[in-house]
């Protein structure tokens, strides 16, 4: 049933556009200068048509379910909802639906039948009501449409007018969705803050997230200092980094300078490949190969290795790490004009030398943004850090060392039971919060590093 | 052969600078130069002029080796400055480059300051010893670029925010500061409007003094006006090559007085 309202919108849409395109033509070839192209006025009908009715129909869809269950409950003989909470009518309500498909456990009493039939019957009036509503409002509007069309009426201004109306639309909905995380995110964050003062968590060195599960238990007071997990994502996040900067730059430096095309063509892909190989992936890599091989050979030259490092987690998310800074780089080298090329070779620069002095300024900008990309990418990776780094937090910078990071300590907040009203819990929004904030700081703090410093070309 | 004496009787008159026999090249497919020979002599402007695509940019680029940066480009035949072929395989091209400098059709200064875009060259060739002696090689290549005067004041602002003619002017500049033999240029005034392009020639007509200079262009007037030599290249084939007077008064070649005149091109 749900179908036949978007069945009848998309043949309103077809009908709308045929008739008004027809009926510019018609004016048309009577003699008149039309301001728009046919098919503009075609576009304004259907356009005007599509978006409303679509609306409507979606809006009906998501708010038919409350409505008719609260009609349903609102209809219930007095007396049977007394005793119960929230929970219990619930339980009505589930009971209720499920008589109405049909699946009877038991014998329930002759109210919840009544109310069963109620529910089926208010369904399909809501159908047939959304039905006739839908064509209702695709004739008026095409009817208004219609209306419109005239040798001097700008279907053109018309159509681009809606149509930049939805492209604002899909382009506030980022906004709006960071605005909603953010918001969720403060409110989890000062939740948090009750159970456990802020300066406990911005400078305590424990992160022990236990709490008493009875008021008597002993040795389960819970520590909340996010500095040493914070301070395992640095670690992992600059191993991660010494390891992908300088391989992705100077990959990307050779294939775009030096590389002959052949070999060029080859590469590129393969470390396109690269970043699409999923994190779990790596995560494998890291716990069943690197980390292995690492402390194998620690131990060799008689060094303390732990059997999760920091290293091990570090390096393979720098592996992960040098597709990203390596397009960006050859973007921003390919991106400067061959005329500056042209300029230094012509001074008699070697490719090395254009290649520092002109190429690597000039391409600063793209290049910063992709090692930035790199950066947020390294703080809000979990999945190979959940695989290999520790779980424990330490106050290390030992990158021999188990270290834990924000994301790991997230997901453990929030794996398994738990409820959402102990600091246990709360504890991994405050740490989101934490990361949303330092991830935007680095973000800003880098654009005017790249703004002072760019050698703008054009 | 009425050509081959022509050429004799210059390289009496004057120093040959560059000696060219039989070159060719190769785009790919494509035979963008056909055979071509020719001198061109020192403290001389030559002009090369020719309709679009008819292989005089390509022949510039051949003699600082330019096109050596373009992969699917392939250069035979003899190309000799001062008596030694440029490439032979112990020339260097960079060091070549040094020697032989060349203007770009579109100015093309580096996004950094205009000290520093001139200091470049001197820096990679390691021309000065200390910062005083970059600053006195920056000054005097600014003023033989006759843009001394407009921007002393602002040396550290970027280049780029010149307009188009002094920044053409400042990438001559930069190209005289590595002290080359022989400076070509590539429709040095193309992108330029005439206040400019005059600016420019009067320069190259100063240039003329210390350098051998060979510039390409499709103003056959600017060409009239800067050069003692003109070359006509057509389809790839070096027509006609003279003194400048003889080529826009008496030309040779039915297809040069047909260029000049305006009936190709």
């Amino acid at each position: 049933m749900t179908t036949l309202p978007f069945l009848l919108l998309i043949l309103a849409v077809i009908v709308g556009y045929v008739l008004n395109r027809v009926a510019a033509k018609t004016i048309r070839d009577g003699g008149n200068r039309l301001h728009s192209m046919t098919s503009y006025h075609g576009m304004f009908s259907a356009l005007l048509i599509l978006v409303p009715v679509l609306t409507f129909i979606l809006l009906w869809l998501v708010l038919r379910g409350p409505v008719i269950d609260g009609m349903v409950m609102g209809g219930l003989p007095d007396g049977v909802l007394v005793d119960l909470d929230s929970g219990g009518v619930q339980l009505v309500l589930a009971e209720i639906k499920s008589v109405s498909r049909g699946q009877v456990f038991g014998t329930p009493e002759d109210w919840k039948i009544a109310a069963a039939d109620r529910f089926v019957i208010l369904h399909q009036r809501a159908d047939w009501l959304l039905i006739a509503a839908v064509a209702a409002i695709s004739l008026l509007l095409m009817g208004f449409a219609r209306s419109r069309v005239t040798a001097d009426f700008r279907a053109r201004q018309g159509v681009e007018g809606i149509v930049s109306g939805l492209m604002i639309f899909c382009s506030t909905v980022a906004i709006f969705t960071t605005i909603g995380i953010i918001v969720s995110l403060t409110y989890e964050t000062f939740r948090f803050l009750e159970a456990v003062p802020l300066t406990d968590f911005l400078f305590g060195v424990n992160w022990e997230p236990q709490i008493p599960l009875r008021e008597d238990q002993i040795a389960a007071e819970g520590a909340f200092g996010w500095l040493p997990v914070f301070l395992g994502t640095i670690v992992i996040t600059v191993v991660a980094l010494v390891v992908a900067v300088p391989i992705g730059l100077f990959s990307a430096i050779y294939l775009n300078e030096f590389a002959p095309r052949k070999l060029r063509s080859v590469v590129k892909p393969v470390l396109e490949i690269l970043a699409g190989v999923p994190t779990v992936v790596y995560g494998f890599f890291a716990i069943l190969v690197v980390a292995p091989a690492i402390r194998s050979l620690g131990q060799s030259i008689g060094l303390d290795v732990a059997p999760n490092t920091a290293l091990a987690a570090g390096g393979v998310m720098g592996i992960m790490l040098i597709p990203f800074i390596s397009s960006f780089a050859d973007d921003a080298l390919s991106a400067v004009p061959q005329t500056l090329r042209d300029g230094a070779l012509g001074l008699g620069a070697t490719r090395g030398e254009m290649m520092t002095t002109v190429l690597f300024p000039a391409a600063l900008p793209g290049i910063v943004g992709g090692v930035l990309l790199a950066v947020s990418r390294a703080i809000g990776e979990t999945m190979i850090v959940v695989m290999a780094a520790g779980l424990i937090a330490k106050l290390t910078i030992n990158p021999l060392d188990s270290v834990t990071t924000v994301t790991v300590q997230i997901v453990t907040l929030l794996i398994g039971d738990t409820s959402f009203d102990n600091p246990k819990t709360l504890a991994a929004f405050a740490l989101g919060m934490m990361l949303f904030l330092v991830t935007l700081m680095i973000n800003i703090f880098a654009l005017r590093i790249v703004r002072k410093y760019r050698e703008a070309y054009d | 052969m009425n050509d081959m004496r022509q050429f004799e009787r210059d390289v009496k008159m004057t120093n040959t600078k560059i000696t060219a026999r039989s070159v060719n090249v190769h785009y790919g497919d494509t035979h963008a130069i056909k055979d071509v020979d020719v001198d061109i002599a020192d403290k001389t402007v030559t002009a090369f002029i020719g309709p679009s695509g008819c292989g005089k940019s390509t022949f510039l680029r051949c003699l600082n080796r330019m096109n050596d940066t373009i992969d699917i480009c392939r250069v035979t035949g003899l190309i000799n400055l001062d008596g030694k072929d440029i490439n032979h395989k112990s020339v260097d091209p960079v060091q070549l480059r040094a020697q032989v400098g060349m203007v770009f059709q579109k100015p093309n200064p580096f996004p950094k300051s205009i000290y520093d875009n001139i200091a470049y060259g001197p820096r990679i060739h390691g021309l000065a010893r200390s910062k005083a002696d970059l600053d006195v090689i920056v000054e005097k290549s600014l003023r033989r670029g006759a843009i001394w005067e407009e921007v002393k004041d602002r040396l550290d602002q970027p280049g780029t925010g010149l307009s188009g003619g002094q920044q053409q002017r400042l990438c001559i500049a930069r190209a005289v500061a590595t002290e080359p033999e022989v400076l070509l240029m590539d429709e040095p005034c193309s992108a330029l409007d005439p206040i400019a392009t005059a600016q420019v020639e009067e320069l190259i007509d100063e240039l003329r003094q210390e350098y051998s200079v060979v510039i390409v262009t499709h103003s056959m007037q600017q060409a009239a006006r800067v050069s003692q030599k003109t070359a006509f290249f057509h389809l790839g084939h070096l027509v006609e090559f003279n003194d400048t007077d003889q080529i826009f008064t008496n030309p040779q070649d039915s297809r040069t007085e047909s260029y000049i005149t305006g009936k190709i091109g």
